[in-house]
């Protein structure tokens, strides 16, 4: 039985155990406990990765594997509810931190298999404390609102519960009763609330009392609880570094009670394994208010045995410096992680691999069961996805929904309607997955610059294409944002991403009927490129020109530097012209049209269909002008990750590479080793690689 | 099945509370499960606190000191009295004597002879403990049943055994009952664990001592006369003679009716006749298909000269029954028959199969010695062996046994002796015990039955209801008191007179001659 995500059983798998079960001591989906790894110290998991990785899916599924069998929270650091305090809520009495800290203990409280709620006192003492601090006697019904939920913290349920609503209500009654009428708020709310827990006639009183003395502990304080509170009170209020003290007790409070919970003879023969808090986007204001306490309070020996799992976007931060840095297969079976004395070095962050052309296979056929899927398709969605969990699953969705209504292509499919939801109408896909891979704003903006291939040449789109107040520094600020968002850089192109590229160049295609757009932005580049006298300028220029549709150009150039050109640079320069995209013309109810009745001729051209109509210049060699245009069009067609690639033209491919390494004896291993490694990497979806240039080009230049 | 298994492996096993909760669950349900199954497949054989019924049997053996009755109702009262009694007794204070009866006894013969027996014993225990002067050690009576016919006796010997020791400090038995062989075997194996017996109606030669010398069972004291003192006595009252004698006798035969019969053979050495003997069912309290013998008996019998007026009969009383029942229907009715009998003939009395007819031929009379009669000392003249006002101290216990504290004890019969010769029995072993311990400590086991030879004496005999009890040197009882009582045709025993084995009753020291 699969249950789970694709691609993730280093994280979920139990034989051999992986990470999750080593970390959190239980069995993703059983109730099964099983030794730990780290039994003492833990390391705080960072899952790192760009956007359309799956972090979240990850910790969705880590939030299903472990629901109800330990306690487990999941928190969004960029949910709205972090974002601001409620209406009426004075800023000063509210952050981030603490509303996460109540989301993530109401959801730790939920009962789990053999063990009742988990109470948290201390938790609720200090943030009843810091609400304290925005209370007036004028909004009673907001106080006790806020009260209510805070005290629902310390509901422990059990048989008692409906003595614990009485419990709860009666303190409610009696904090607001203590307001008086001018005087200081806070005080009074503290010492009703000490009171309130040591009467110890609340669930579970003995747990009460130890909890109301927790507080003396704090700095300053002089073993009174009470001024504990009001000094934990005041540093929040005071913002800045204060209540960023402040929030590190706060933080400290949850995980004392949630020990607390784990404390004892009997409380361990209830409970199995650890509790699990995933914080997904931890790099919000939320998410990092909760880590960096937590690393710091490990860091300086104030352990607790909470699983941290934490998704972060991007692939560094600044809190996790001296982070370990592992790949999810590196800690399939230990992590090797060691804790060093920063607290930075408590954090183990784990990079997202993307998914396998396996892995696709499974997530595709999984999908798309029961439907006749063409064979290449699989692999052709992880050539053209790069394995991108997101891309992968949105694009077998619109296979599952649009292969029935006869699209072919990824091209196809990418264009076509997709419905997220079964309710939702539908969009089209490659729309669905640039609102999510680009959330946030200029995508208009990186619809252009996705055609630019460096910061010159963005910064001249820039200037043409987009309006003045973009401009440079605009080109720099999404360059940045790129980079911080996890999204890998290439050399010769913009956006580094092919995936992302592809759709980026996609939307530009069809941004308006008549793609003047599209025209106009290559045109620009075509023009920055030919007064250029950078040496590979000509092969931008060339590649733009193929992108406009027209190859003559591109064929004129390669026929004419065949002869006096390093093989290498030559096929390099071959594969990058060809790896322009390929739009065709189409009306603006997407239909096809123009000179070629509007349908892909490349195979066509590859496989010598057209030669007899083609009139080579009188001054060339007409052979190698025909060889190298139909070469061109099979590495263009072949290369193309919108489209599945031919079988027949890669056997011509085959073909033509023999034959032009018989005219170059220079070249000749080089040309032989491409004509054999080319159609079948081709048809398995992987990049072309130039012979002998083993690493460098292998993602970059395609 | 597999969820089942899903479940108890995750939701049980893993939670640690859980699976010790489970586990105890588990092992008190498997427990439980072999012990129900234990004891499904182990009969229950255990009728009430030490009685158990033994294998392939339904009967209730055992010593028993609860206020179980064995089964018959008719014993409840007393039980309950007795109970009462020795609930009564503070622990250490007391020594246990066992009354040694078929309890569980089917037929009414016996089981109303077992009644008198067991109310006798219990007033006896009653009176000891009672005693104005509080001598000690106290006496408690536990109730020890070999089974109807004895079969049992090893049982509950063995259990009696086991009493002498711990709290129960079991220190006589009395009772014993008929002179059975397994009876004889019981008295065996009881006396040679040192445990003193006192026959109550044990009246067979060979169940005693001094047999040619020899004391097969040490510690044994009888307190009815031997057959040889009944047959002796019987002879010296009806001047019986080898003339007009004739002798019928039971051929198979046990202790008491061999003796009997050997004490008859005795007195008609010399007879006309040849003695007839009849063979009874293996079970004498079973009718069988005697009465045929006894018809042909009777046939013999009229045969006889006119000058044959005395029968002696050697036999059980069952077969007497038959046989004065058959001598009803004689043909030769106009002939006068005189039955003389040893003391089986005090079941006669009351006994519904006796035959109208023949208990009302005014030709035909039953005379028998009994163990004792109620109405001996009041009415015979004797002024030594015995005297009325010993038997009044009983008569007024049973005046006041009708309600608490000393009863009640059921319906009271004194005809057929057993009550009163059991109240004797139950006396001499509480004089035996406390005469083995003068100072009112627990006297030692051994002690108690080393008294017997010296219970003689104006001061040391005991004056029974019954007579005199002075016992000779190998603890028989010297010289006593046979009442002979003949059978009315209300089928009562009227007492006739008292007869005394050595022709007179002894002197006031009632000392045994050399």
């Amino acid at each position: 039985m699969h249950r789970g995500l694709h691609g993730r059983g280093a994280l979920f798998d139990t034989d051999p155990p992986g990470l999750a079960l080593r970390l959190v001591g239980l069995r993703p989906y059983q109730l099964r406990s099983s030794p730990y790894e780290h039994p003492k110290e833990l390391p705080f998991v960072v899952f790192a990765g760009g956007r359309g990785l799956g972090k979240s899916a990850v910790l969705r599924e880590l939030r299903d594997a472990y629901r109800g069998h330990t306690p487990v929270a999941l928190i969004d650091g960029e949910e709205r509810q972090f974002a601001g305090p409620p209406a009426e809520r004075p800023a000063e009495s509210w952050s981030p931190v603490g509303q996460a800290l109540t989301t993530i203990a109401e959801q730790l409280a939920e009962p789990v298999t053999g063990a009742g709620r988990i109470g948290f006192p201390r938790l609720t003492s200090g943030l009843l404390a810091v609400a304290a601090g925005g209370w007036s006697d004028r909004d009673v019904p907001r106080i006790r609102q806020e009260a209510e939920r805070i005290l629902l913290l310390n509901e422990t349920g059990s048989w008692l519960s409906g003595f614990a609503g009485r419990w709860v209500s009666k303190v409610v009654s009696k904090l607001i009763a203590s307001l008086s009428g001018t005087g200081p708020v806070i005080a009074p709310i503290i010492e009703a609330t000490l009171e309130a827990f040591a009467e110890g006639i609340g669930p579970a009183p003995r747990r009460l009392r130890r909890a109301a003395t927790w507080y003396r502990d704090y700095p300053n304080a002089g073993g009174n609880p009470k001024l504990g509170l009001i000094l934990l009170s005041s540093h929040f209020r005071a913002g800045g570094d204060s209540r960023t003290h402040a929030e590190r007790y706060l933080v400290r409070a949850l995980l004392a009670d949630l020990d607390d919970a784990y404390a004892g003879v009997m409380q361990r023969s209830h409970r199995l394994g650890r509790p699990v808090v995933l914080i997904d986007n931890v790099q919000e204001r939320a998410g990092l208010g909760l880590m960096e306490p937590v690393l710091r309070d490990r860091a300086d020996g104030i352990a607790d045995h909470v699983v941290f799992f934490a998704a972060l976007r991007g692939y560094t931060h600044g809190a996790l410096r001296n982070a370990s840095r592992r790949t999810l297969p590196e800690v399939a079976r230990h992590t090797g992680w060691e804790p060093g004395t920063s607290p930075s070095s408590r954090a183990l962050l784990v990079a997202l691999p993307p998914l396998t052309p396996d892995d696709t296979l499974h997530l595709v056929g999984g999908v798309s069961q029961g439907l006749a899927v063409p064979p290449q398709l699989p692999h052709a969605t992880h050539r053209l996805s790069g394995g991108s969990p997101l891309g992968v699953t949105l694009l077998a969705e619109s296979a599952r929904q649009n292969l029935p209504q006869g699209a072919k292509s990824l091209g196809e499919l990418l264009t076509s309607d997709v419905a997220v939801h079964e309710d939702n109408d539908g969009r089209p896909t490659y729309q669905e997955l640039l609102d999510r891979l680009v959330p946030g704003g200029r995508l208009d903006e990186l619809t252009v610059l996705a055609a630019a291939h460096d910061r010159d040449s963005a910064c001249v789109l820039a200037e043409v294409q987009l309006s003045d107040d973009f401009g440079a520094s605009g080109v720099l600020a999404l360059e940045e944002r790129l980079t911080e968002e996890g999204w890998t850089s290439a050399a010769g192109q913009f956006v580094g991403d092919p995936f992302l590229r592809a759709l980026l160049l996609l939307r530009l295609h069809h941004d308006d009927p008549d793609h003047a757009r599209w025209r106009s932005v290559h045109r620009t580049l075509i023009d920055h490129y030919g007064d250029g006298d950078q040496p590979d300028s000509a092969r931008y220029r060339l590649h733009h020109e193929l992108a406009l549709g027209k190859p003559d150009l591109a064929v004129a150039h390669l026929r004419d530097t065949f002869p006096r050109t390093d093989t290498g640079s030559w096929l390099s320069s071959l594969v990058f012209i060809a790896s322009a995209p390929y739009y065709h013309a189409h009306d603006p109810d997407g239909r096809d049209f123009g000179g070629h009745g509007g349908h892909d001729d490349r195979a066509a051209v590859a496989l010598g269909r057209t030669d007899a109509a083609q009139q080579p210049p009188d001054s060339v060699d007409a052979v190698l002008h025909l060889r190298v245009r139909r070469l061109l069009h099979a590495v263009w067609q072949l290369t193309d990750p919108l489209v599945l690639p031919d079988p027949k033209v890669s056997d011509r491919l085959r073909f033509e590479l023999e034959q032009l390494s018989n005219l170059r004896p220079a070249g000749n291993p080089l040309l032989w080793r491409a004509s054999r490694e080319w159609p079948s990497d081709a048809l398995a979806g992987h990049p072309l690689r130039i012979p002998g240039d083993d690493d460098d080009n292998a993602n970059g230049d395609l | 099945m597999a969820r089942l298994w899903t479940w108890l492996r995750e939701d049980v096993w893993e939670i640690r509370f859980r699976r010790y909760v489970a586990l105890t669950l588990a092992a008190v349900l498997a427990g439980l499960g072999v012990w129900g199954g234990m004891t499904a497949t182990k009969e229950n054989r255990s009728c009430a606190p030490g009685v158990v019924q033994p294998k392939g049997s339904d009967e209730c053996v055992g010593v028993s000191w609860t206020t179980y009755a064995f089964g018959r109702a008719q014993f409840a009262d007393t039980v309950r009295a007795i109970h009462r009694e020795n609930a009564r007794l503070a622990p250490g204070s007391y020594v246990t004597v066992a009354l040694l009866e078929p309890f569980t006894a089917t037929d009414a013969d016996n089981l109303a002879d077992v009644l008198h027996e067991l109310q006798g014993a219990y007033l006896a225990q009653y009176q000891a403990n009672h005693d104005t002067t509080g001598l000690k050690p106290k006496i408690r009576l536990v109730l020890a049943n070999p089974g109807s016919t004895g079969t049992y006796w090893q049982h509950t010997v063995d259990q009696l055994a086991g009493m002498t020791g711990g709290s129960d400090r079991l220190r006589a038995v009395t009772g014993v009952g008929l002179s059975t062989d397994n009876n004889k075997k019981a008295v065996k194996e009881l006396t040679s664990r040192g445990i003193p017996v006192i026959g109550s109606s044990i009246t067979a030669d060979d169940l005693a001592n001094g047999q040619n010398g020899k004391d097969p069972f040490p510690g044994l004291a009888p307190v009815s006369p031997t057959n040889t003192d009944e047959a002796r006595a019987l002879a010296s009252f009806a001047k019986v003679s080898a003339a007009n004698a004739f002798l019928v006798y039971d051929r198979t035969g046990d202790p008491y009716t061999r003796t009997l019969q050997a004490s008859f053979e005795k007195m008609l050495t010399g007879s006309r006749y040849e003695a007839q003997p009849f063979t009874p069912p293996a079970d004498r309290s079973k009718e069988g298909s005697t009465s045929n013998v006894f018809m042909q008996i009777t046939n013999i019998l009229c045969n006889t000269p006119t000058t044959t007026n005395t029968i002696l009969f050697a036999g059980r009383h069952t077969q007497l029954r038959q046989f004065i029942n058959m001598l009803g229907q004689r043909g030769c009715h106009d002939r006068r028959f005189t039955v003389l009998t040893g003391d089986e003939g005090s079941y006669l009395a009351g006994d519904k199969d006796l035959d109208p007819a023949a208990l009302k031929d005014p030709l035909l009379t039953v005379r028998y010695t009994s163990l004792a009669h109620p109405d001996a000392w009041l009415k015979d003249t004797a002024k030594t062996g015995g005297s009325a006002a010993d038997a009044k101290v009983l008569q007024s216990l049973l005046g006041s046994a009708g309600k608490e504290p000393v009863g009640p004890l059921g319906p009271i019969a004194l005809d057929d002796g057993q009550l009163i010769i059991a109240y004797d029995a139950m006396r001499l072993a509480v004089r035996g015990i406390r005469g083995a311990s003068p100072t009112g400590r627990i006297p030692a086991l051994a002690d108690v039955g080393l008294q017997w030879p010296q219970v003689k004496g104006k001061e040391l005999r005991v004056n029974g209801a019954s007579g005199w009890i002075c016992l000779d040197a190998h603890g028989n009882p010297y010289d006593k008191a046979v009442p002979i009582v003949q059978l009315t045709p209300e089928s009562r025993a009227r007492f006739v007179k008292i007869a005394w084995p050595e022709g007179k009753p002894p002197a006031t020291a009632c000392l045994p001659p050399a």
